[in-house]
């Protein structure tokens, strides 16, 4: 069956849609509503205990990592500085005030 | 969405907290009191683990060295001083060359002598140690980048 451009246009504008009424629709709205004000913590993380789970062990491991770091980059400030106040006074050159001499 | 965003605050705090307990446990505390009272002797002491032994005899290198490191520090005064006063009126170049040479002279026998006496203090240790030691040391007395150290007294001599 062919059909016409012309008829098609009548076709699409003679249709009409009209779905039956769902009268459960409010009731059922208004009950998930009430059910999520309802709802706890714990019943809010069992759902996506996975998930949470996840990302706490992610942000401790960041945590430790960042931690960890800035205790070594500390460290090595505080040896720099001791080193450098060691040599200071072992150093003539130092102590004879040669600062501004490069080699 | 309240018990998202509570969820999430409660893990960052959480994390927080591990962190600094991470950081702290890290921590050499010793150093960083060392750094802070800017006490050489206690740092060597402890980052080194010397014994007691060990430690008496480093004193006795130091103060050995000390006579050495006096005289090369008036060595050098004394030849800065030269040059700078045939730099500040006229003279000719070969003594400012000369007094320049004189004074870099110094200054390199003053860097021997500090190496020769670092690698006797690293003797002294445990070969680890002494090793880290060494490594320490020697790049920055061959740069010689610890003079801007924070306590540095500019017009300190001996």
């Amino acid at each position: 069956m062919t059909i016409t451009p012309d008829s098609l246009t009548e076709r699409l504008r003679a249709w009409r849609v009209s779905p039956p009424a769902d009268p459960a629709f409010r009731p059922q709205v208004w009950a998930r509503l009430r059910r999520s004000a309802h709802v706890t913590w714990v019943n809010y993380l069992r759902p996506h205990a996975v998930v949470w789970l996840f990302t706490a062990i992610a942000a401790c491991g960041v945590a430790a990592y960042t931690g960890r770091t800035a205790a070594v980059i500390r460290a090595r400030v505080d040896r720099e500085v001791l080193v450098s106040t060691y040599l200071v006074e072992l150093d003539p050159r130092v102590q004879a005030g040669l600062l501004s001499i490069q080699p | 969405m309240k018990y998202l965003v509570s969820t999430l605050a409660l893990i960052v705090l959480g994390a927080g907290i591990f962190g600094f307990v991470c950081y702290r446990l890290s921590c050499d505390s010793a150093l960083h009191a060392a750094a802070e009272k800017r006490d050489a002797w206690h740092w060597l002491r402890q980052d080194f683990h010397l014994t007691d032994q060990q430690f008496a005899a480093i004193q006795v290198v130091h103060q050995a060295y000390a006579g050495s490191c006096v005289e090369h520090c008036r060595l050098i005064q004394e030849a800065t001083k030269v040059r700078d006063a045939l730099t500040a009126k006229p003279s000719s170049p070969a003594d400012r060359v000369a007094a320049e040479v004189a004074v870099k002279e110094l200054r390199s026998v003053c860097e021997h002598a500090l190496t020769g006496h670092v690698q006797k203090v690293a003797a002294l240790m445990s070969v680890e140690d002494g090793r880290r030691y060494l490594a320490l040391m020697l790049p920055k007395i061959a740069a010689f980048d610890h003079a801007t150290a924070p306590d540095l007294q500019m017009n300190h001599t001996h």
